[in-house]
C-alpha cells in the first residue's frame, strides 16, 4: 500500500487557492457533463451540469424526496429505454405511472436478499438492455461495489443505489451523490377532512460529482406535487 | 356461397375445435375461425352443390361426435340465418330480407345490454330493426349502429379472413449416440436449433415460444417450454434462452434423443433498430430475462394500474413481455411532458409492509403515532370494499407528517391503527 501526503504546508496552500481560482472561472452555467442523462426537471438538471452521469454508480439519499426524483429519471427515460428497478416489495407503480413513467418499459424484478440484488444487477449491467437500473441499499463487499462500478462504467448504464446514508465503500465508488431533505408539506385546504395532501418541499444538496468541483457543488429546492 | 356451421350446445375446447377445423379442411380449404363453435366455409369454386356440401361436413363432424347446424347464403349474416332458421336451410339471393325479419337480435352478436335497450324501445326482430329510418337509428346508437342496420336487411360487409395454415416446425436428433456432459448435449441443440431457425426463415415466421423434448437412456423422457418474450428467429437468442432453462438440471440417464419445436409462430421479420421506437434489442432482453428468473427462481414483471380504492389493489404485476414493436412513440402522458419540455417531480408512495403501530389522538385526529409527534395531518378518507361478502373492508385512511420529517400513509381498521406506506 502506498500512501500518498503532501506535507509541505506551502504546497497545500497553493494547491487549494488554485483549485479556488480554477472553481470561480468554470462556473456551474459553463459546465456540461458529456453524455449526461438529463432528467427534465431543471432544478436538478442545472445542478447536475445537465443530468445525471450515464456509466456511473449514483445514490440518491435521504428518505423524502429520493423517489420522487427517481420517478422523474424513469419517467424521462422509459420513453424510449428500458428501466430496471429492484424491488424489495415496496414498489407502488401508480405513482410511478403518475409520474409519466411508461410502466410497459419497467423490468420489475424481485430481489430482497443481498446476493440476489448483487446478482441480479450485475446480469442487468452486463446485459446493456437498461439505461438505468435502480436498486434498494444492501449490505456489500467493498469489492462487489467496485466490480458494479466497473461494470457500469463499461456498459454506459446508470446505477442508482437509493440509500439512506451511503457507507464509506458506497460512497467511494459513487460518482455522484445526492442527499435529499424533507422541509414541509403541502396541504390545500384546512386540516383533517377538509385539508388534502398536495405535495411537499425538499431541499437536494449535491454532496459529490466527479465532473464538478467540489467548491461549486451545490443545493436545489424542489417541490413534489401531486397532479 | 358460404357454408356457415355451427356447433349448438357445449362450446368445444380450442384443442378440439382446432381439430375440427383441420378436418373441414377437406371441405374447404378456406376457414374463417369465427370463435369457438362457429365458422365460415368460403364454397366459391368448390365442386357439388349445397346439398353435398353440407353432406359432407355432416359426415365428417359426425366422426368426432359432433352434430353441426348448417346453413348456406351469400353472405356471413344470411348463411348464419339460414343455420338457425333450420339445419340444411340455404338463403336463396332474394330473399335475405324475408328470412332474416323473424330472427332475434342476438344473431347480430350485439352486446345483451344494447340488445336489452332495443327491446324497451320495441324493437324485438331484426325485422324490426331493418325498418327503422337508418340516419335517426345511428344517431342515437353510434357508429356500430350502421353495421347492424346493414346486417339486418341482409347486407354483410364482414370481410372472410381465412385462418392460418398450420405450419409445424421442428428439428429432431435421435439413434446418434448419448450424451453425458452439458457440452455435448449443447452441441447437439445448437445444430437443432440452426435447423429450426433455417425453417423459420424460410417460411417468413418467428417463434413466440420453443418446446424442448429429451429422450433418456433409461426410457425416461423431460421436456421443457421455453417462451420467448418477443417472437424471434434468431438461433443466438434462442440457444441463450434454452441455455439459461436448462442451467442446473440433471438427469438420471444418459441423454440419447432431443427434438426442439418452434411454437407460436408468428408472421413477419423483425423491426431493423433504425425504424424502432425503443433504443434496446428485444432478443437482448429475452436472453436477459432468462437469465434473471434462473437465478431468482421468480418472474421478472411488469406492472399495469387499474381503478380501485384501496392502494394495494390499484396495480397488479404479469410476467414481463415486450409489446409488439411501434414505429412511433405514442404515449399522451410522454409526449405531453415533451411538448412541455419539462417534468414535474411527483411525489412516490412506498407500500410498506402493514404494521400495526401505536396511535394517540386528539381531538378525534391522531396526534402521535409511533411514538412520534404529529405536524400535518389530513384525512380520514373512508374506504369501504366488498361489503356484502365475507371479508369487508371499511378503513379510515390519513396522511400524516411526523416530527422527524416521515410522510407516512396511515390507516385506522377496526380497533387498529396500521402503517401502509411512506412518501419519498
Amino acid at each position: 500500500m502506498v500512501a500518498l501526503a503532501i506535507r509541505d504546508e506551502g504546497k497545500i496552500a497553493a494547491f487549494e487557492a488554485l483549485k479556488a481560482e480554477l472553481s470561480a472561472k468554470v462556473g456551474p452555467a459553463s459546465l456540461a457533463v458529456e453524455g449526461a442523462v438529463p432528467t427534465a426537471i431543471p432544478e436538478l438538471d442545472r445542478l447536475l451540469a445537465g443530468g445525471f452521469p450515464s456509466g456511473a454508480v449514483a445514490t440518491l439519499e435521504g428518505t423524502t424526496g429520493r423517489w420522487s426524483l427517481a420517478a422523474g429519471l424513469v419517467a424521462e427515460l422509459t420513453r424510449r429505454s428500458l428501466v430496471a428497478i429492484l424491488d424489495d416489495g415496496t414498489l407502488y407503480p401508480p405513482s410511478l405511472a403518475e409520474a409519466g413513467a411508461r410502466l410497459e418499459h419497467v423490468l420489475v424484478v424481485p430481489a430482497r436478499k443481498a446476493l440476489e440484488v448483487a446478482r441480479a444487477v450485475d446480469i442487468l449491467l452486463r446485459s446493456r438492455i437498461c439505461r438505468l437500473v435502480l436498486m434498494p441499499a444492501i449490505a456489500l463487499r467493498d469489492a462487489i461495489w467496485s466490480r458494479l462500478a466497473m461494470l457500469a462504467h463499461r456498459s454506459g448504464v446508470l446505477l442508482v443505489v437509493m440509500v439512506a446514508r451511503a457507507g464509506a465503500a458506497l460512497s467511494a465508488v459513487a460518482e455522484l451523490r445526492l442527499h435529499c431533505a424533507f422541509e414541509r408539506a403541502i396541504v390545500h385546504g384546512k386540516r383533517g377532512l377538509w385539508g388534502s395532501f398536495a405535495g411537499f418541499d425538499f431541499c437536494i444538496d449535491l454532496r459529490k460529482h466527479k465532473h464538478i468541483p467540489s467548491a461549486l457543488l451545490g443545493t436545489a429546492r424542489l417541490r413534489a406535487a401531486l397532479r | 356461397m358460404l357454408l356457415c356451421v355451427d356447433l349448438p350446445g357445449e362450446i368445444p375446447e380450442p384443442a378440439q375445435w382446432e381439430e375440427l377445423l383441420d378436418a373441414l379442411d377437406a371441405v374447404s380449404p378456406l376457414i374463417d375461425d369465427v370463435r369457438s363453435g362457429l365458422a365460415y366455409l368460403d364454397m366459391h369454386g368448390s365442386p357439388g352443390g349445397a346439398s353435398a356440401w353440407m353432406t359432407q361436413t355432416r359426415t365428417l363432424l359426425s366422426a368426432y361426435g359432433r352434430l353441426p347446424r348448417l346453413g348456406v347464403g351469400l353472405n356471413k349474416i344470411t348463411a348464419r340465418a339460414a343455420a338457425y332458421v333450420a339445419d340444411g336451410s340455404i338463403c336463396r339471393p332474394g330473399s335475405e330480407a324475408g328470412l332474416l325479419a323473424e330472427l332475434p337480435l342476438a344473431l347480430l352478436d350485439i352486446e345483451p345490454e344494447i340488445i336489452e335497450r332495443l327491446t324497451l324501445l320495441g324493437i324485438e326482430r331484426l325485422g324490426d330493426l331493418a325498418a327503422l329510418p337508418h340516419g335517426p337509428f345511428v344517431r342515437r346508437f353510434g357508429s356500430a349502429a350502421a353495421r347492424w342496420h346493414e346486417l339486418a336487411r341482409g347486407i354483410d360487409r364482414r370481410p372472410f379472413l381465412p385462418r392460418s395454415r398450420a405450419v409445424a416446425i421442428e428439428a429432431v436428433i435421435f439413434g446418434e449416440g448419448r450424451a453425458v456432459d452439458e457440452a455435448q448435449v449443447f452441441f447437439a441443440l445448437r445444430m437443432l436449433l440452426t435447423r429450426v431457425c433455417s425453417d423459420l426463415e424460410r417460411c417468413g415466421k418467428r417463434a413466440g415460444a420453443l418446446h424442448l423434448a429429451l429422450e433418456l437412456e433409461d426410457a425416461g423422457t423431460a421436456a421443457f417450454d421455453v417462451p420467448l418474450a418477443m417472437p424471434t428467429a434468431d438461433e443466438r437468442t434462442m440457444f441463450e434462452m434454452m441455455r439459461a432453462k436448462l442451467e442446473g438440471v440433471t438427469f438420471e440417464a444418459a441423454i440419447v434423443g432431443l427434438r426442439v419445436q418452434a411454437r407460436i409462430l408468428e408472421e413477419g421479420g423483425e423491426a431493423q433498430a433504425l425504424l424502432r421506437a425503443v433504443d434496446f434489442d428485444p432478443a437482448r432482453v429475452v436472453v436477459t430475462i432468462a437469465r434473471l428468473e434462473a437465478i431468482l427462481g421468480e418472474s421478472v414483471s411488469r406492472a399495469t394500474t387499474r381503478q380501485a380504492h384501496l392502494l394495494e389493489e390499484r396495480f397488479a404485476y404479469e410476467p414481463f413481455a415486450l409489446d409488439k414493436p411501434k414505429m412511433t412513440a405514442a404515449h399522451p402522458e410522454s409526449d405531453r411532458c415533451r411538448s412541455e419540455g419539462v417534468r414535474k417531480v411527483v411525489p412516490q408512495l412506498r407500500l410498506l409492509e402493514v404494521r400495526e403501530i401505536p396511535v394517540e389522538l386528539r381531538a378525534g385526529e391522531p396526534a402521535i403515532v409511533d411514538r412520534q409527534a404529529v405536524t400535518q395531518c389530513t384525512g380520514p378518507w373512508r374506504i369501504q370494499e366488498r361489503p356484502f361478502t365475507p371479508a369487508p373492508v371499511a378503513r379510515d385512511e390519513y396522511d400524516v407528517v411526523l416530527a422527524d420529517g416521515t410522510f407516512a400513509r396511515i390507516y385506522h381498521q377496526g380497533a387498529h391503527w396500521y402503517l401502509r406506506g411512506v412518501y419519498e
